[in-house]
């Protein structure tokens, strides 16, 4: 019997318009779609691992990593340095944030260095350590763990988005189809959040990961939210150590105006943890200590907690030192000594 | 189990499957068993009364005819739904069914046979009457208990008390059950069909028992007039695809409304008409029109689902929407909002007391009536009560004021006074959902006081909101618009098949995008 006996062309027409949407979206896009909907918790999402030994950073599930490339093999004499974190390493432009700016200060001093950005908007330590574990697939000699405070909000909302419609219930079964689920996410993300008051969300969606997360202001779960993104920065230390492999933590700080023309900076204990843990093989850097000093210390953050290209700068040439006082332990053996640097 | 539910999308196709492949009566025998599960999917206990109203008017309709089954039939009959409890109680625990349940539906079972036997032996000429009173006051009477006892019982309370009285409080937790209203009225119409000589009374037991639970329309209409559907229950149909066809375009438009529409206006209805919302004349005015659409994506959305699964079945049920909101005047927004409802009050009671025959003030009486108990029906609460008056009161207005039935006049050639009586009936509309959606007088004047007051000071903003509800009521009117010619609201067949093609795939990409709202129909509550 023939097809459009039994349904109308329309009916066919839409049927096959999806499937097309559906076929072509999983055909040439499929590196993007990977992890898509983990929202960061895809342990892959973003490397695409080449058959010729070169491993491609790229914008996917979530990750909105700086195009970059690296051999999956370290060469050898090659001092690797993967900087994992948030916006504020991301910096403001790729060649003005301070993991690129690292890597040409130690080329500089005839360090063969190579610095990968992988710092991620919006991570906190939860999606960080993903990001860890996949990093140190790739031999690096140094992991720099930037560490903040203020995105566990976001780190527990995609936590629970990366949760939605993930067994095969068949209620599940429509946002199996890539272009149902981006089309859902799209209209969650760009309208629903945008257009409806989180209060009215928080209280009469039936599933919202973002007004929930946000209304959850029970003191008891922001501590227990605050408790976590600690305790997973300690498993990530750990980690990095059971691995053998060095890790700088570098804490951030934020700069607030004192009200009489001047600024204060504040850590929120971070650097209390960064101390904490470190130890044989985990270093620590407090940006509070590289920038508090300094006479004009705020002129350097384009707001609280972001820095400008010069604070990057700044910063790269602190974590040199650092390395610098560090270069035996972590085998950089030919460090050249700028005169700036102190000498030594 | 409701339509929007995984189950009911594995549940269709199953008996679709089992229906078409099996010879004549066994589809009744299927039809049957699939809308009892599909009820005792809410509550196992409750099928009892679907029985009871089953047997009850059966029984009665077959008796006004003259054709009463032996006393021992209808002793069986009468027992049934005290057996199904029994059945119940023994193999599946539970269900909480206990003693007093089971002999209370002994009882109201062997009530009803006494009166049936009694009737029997009275004179021909009075039984007719007698048997139509019979299944009335014990369909009522079920109805009565389950959906009004409570409501009557607060109300006495309350009044006791006002008049410095201590009453002695009896307390009943009673559970209301599913869409007990339309299968109640669906059920009663066919008695008094059957009565008045415009229906022959169904020998089949089967062919009436799948008539009254006929899963997809029984839990909240459109409410059938048995001689539209039981008919087409007898036929043996030989499958068509044009069944498949329009099955599927009734369901699509159907989740479309009730998903992408309904429950995206629900988020907003919602936070207007909760307790404790701090409101302004615009979130007031947001709110009742976000209700407005609500409402009617919700209601007419089902209807289309409950049309669309029929028609899979090779069965059409009645059409319950008609562009309501394109109304003129409040009889002609009655005969396109819930038309089986409305035309089941105008059949069987409006024109029995009397319509518009007799003089002015008697209309209005009968008018005023029908539409108190018309509000009534919706549930048992003042609210509804107020409401119904409400629109008993807006036909009354316009009929005794000349400008206001000028205006609304549906003959009238000019477009203008068309688009004027549309705006004015949508304004008047838009306060009686006012009413309807509060869940009080107290949240009603709340309501109200907020239309007089203007400053956005200490409320949420209302602007992105605002644009929230127009997306999800602008496809809806597009649709409208679509069909408005053909004065079908899911009549996209004459669209060229390309452009209807994309408006298919369209409508089940917004259906999709709008899975996070899981709501419950708002009718099953009636």
């Amino acid at each position: 019997m023939k097809m459009t006996k039994w349904f109308t062309p329309a009916f066919l027409l839409a049927v096959l318009l999806l499937g097309l949407g559906e076929l072509g979206a999983r055909l040439f896009f499929a590196a993007d779609i990977s992890g898509r909907f983990e929202y960061g918790y895809s342990p892959d999402a973003g490397f695409d691992e080449r058959r010729d030994g070169v491993v491609k950073l790229f914008r996917a599930g979530g990750r909105r990593f700086h195009p970059q490339s690296f051999q999956k093999q370290r060469p050898d004499g090659t001092f690797r340095v993967f900087v994992i974190g948030d916006s504020v390493p991301r910096g403001p432009s790729f060649k003005g944030a301070y993991p690129w700016l690292l890597g040409k200060e130690l080329q500089q001093r005839q360090v063969q260095a190579e610095s990968v950005n992988m710092a991620l908007p919006g991570y906190g330590a939860r999606r960080c350590q993903v990001v860890l574990k996949k990093a140190l697939e790739f031999q690096p000699s140094l992991i720099i763990l930037h560490v903040n405070d203020s995105n566990k909000y976001e780190d527990e909302r995609e936590y629970r988005r990366s949760q939605e419609f993930k067994t095969w219930h068949p209620r599940n079964w429509p946002m199996k189809v890539f272009i149902f689920r981006r089309l859902y996410e799209a209209k969650t993300e760009k309208v629903f959040w945008r257009l409806v008051p989180e209060q009215i969300r928080a209280k009469f969606a039936a599933r919202d990961a973002d007004a929930q997360v946000a209304a959850s202001t029970d003191p008891e779960e922001v501590r227990a939210r605050v408790q976590l993104a600690r305790e997973t920065t300690a498993a990530s230390v750990a980690l990095a150590r059971e691995n053998q492999i060095p890790i700088l933590l570098i804490t951030q700080c934020r700069v607030w105006p004192d009200g009489r023309g001047s600024s204060y900076f504040e850590d929120h204990g971070l650097d209390a943890l960064g101390q904490s843990l470190a130890g044989e093989g985990v270093y620590f850097l407090s940006m509070k200590e590289v920038f508090a000093h300094l006479p004009e210390g705020r002129a350097y953050f384009s707001d609280s907690g972001h820095l400008k290209e010069s604070g990057h700068l700044l910063l790269a040439k602190a974590i040199v030192g650092k390395i610098r006082e560090a270069h035996r332990q972590l085998g950089v053996t030919a460090f050249k000594m700028e005169a700036k640097d102190g000498g030594g | 189990m409701s339509f929007i539910t995984w189950q009911y999308l594995l549940f269709l196709p199953l008996v679709l499957a089992l229906y078409w492949r099996l010879p004549g009566r066994w589809r009744l025998v299927l039809l049957l068993i699939a809308s009892y599960f599909f009820y005792a999917c809410w509550d196992v206990r409750f099928l009892a009364l679907v029985l009871a109203t089953t047997v009850i008017d059966y029984l009665c309709a077959l008796s006004i005819e003259g054709k009463s089954p032996g006393t021992v039939q209808v002793l069986l009959l009468a027992l049934l739904p005290a057996a199904w409890l029994g059945g119940c109680s023994l193999f599946l625990p539970a269900s909480g069914i206990n003693t007093i349940i089971m002999a209370a539906a002994g009882a109201l079972g062997l009530g009803f046979f006494g009166g049936h036997e009694i009737i029997r032996h009275m004179s021909p000429e009075k039984r007719p009457r007698l048997f139509l009173i019979l299944s009335i006051g014990f369909c009522l009477g079920i109805l009565g208990f389950f959906k009004y006892f409570g409501f009557f019982l607060d109300s006495a309370h309350n009044l006791i008390t006002f008049l410095g009285l201590r009453p002695n409080r009896v307390l009943l937790q009673i559970i209301l059950p599913v869409g007990i209203s339309f299968y109640t009225f669906q059920s009663l119409g066919y008695v008094i069909d059957v009565y008045r000589g415009h229906c022959p009374a169904c020998p089949s037991l089967l062919t009436f028992a799948t008539y009254d639970a006929f899963f997809p329309q029984m839990v909240a209409g459109p409410i059938e007039r048995g001689k539209h559907l039981i008919p087409q229950l007898e036929q043996t149909q030989v499958f068509d695809p044009v069944y498949l066809q329009d099955g599927l375009r009734l369901i699509l438009v159907g989740f479309f409304k009730k998903v992408f529409v309904a429950d995206n206006c629900a988020i907003l209805a919602n936070y207007v008409f909760a307790p404790q919302t701090p409101l302004n004349g615009y979130w007031a005015v947001l709110g009742v029109a976000a209700f407005a659409f609500q409402i009617y994506g919700d209601f007419s959305g089902y209807t289309d689902i409950a049309r669309g699964s029929a028609k899979l079945l090779g069965i059409d049920l009645a059409v319950n929407f008609r562009f309501p909101y394109f109304a003129r005047n409040p009889s002609e927004f009655w005969g396109r909002w819930h038309i089986s409802l409305s035309t089941w009050f105008r059949d069987y009671l409006y024109i029995p007391l009397g319509g518009n025959r007799g003089s002015k003030w008697e209309t209005i009486r009968n008018l005023a009536v029908t539409m108190v108990l018309a509000g009534l029906w919706h549930g048992a609460n003042w609210i509804f009560v107020l409401w119904g008056a409400y629109h008993g009161l807006l036909l009354i207005l316009y009929r005794v004021v000349p400008a206001l039935r000028s205006l609304g006049d549906e003959k009238s050639p000019s477009v203008i006074r068309g688009v004027l009586a549309v705006a004015l009936m949508w304004v008047f509309t838009l306060a009686g959902w006012a009413i309807f959606r509060s869940a009080n007088l107290q949240q009603l004047g709340l309501w109200l006081a907020a239309l007089g007051n203007w400053h956005t000071a200490g409320s949420l903003p209302w602007v992105s909101p605002s644009l929230w509800l127009l997306l999800h009521i602008a496809p809806l009117l597009l649709l409208q618009i679509l069909t408005w010619k053909y004065r079908d609201e899911t009549n996209l067949v004459s669209l060229p098949w390309p452009v209807k093609g994309v408006v298919y795939a369209l409508m089940l990409l917004l259906i999709v995008s709008s899975t996070e709202h899981d709501t419950e129909f708002i009718y099953f509550q009636f």
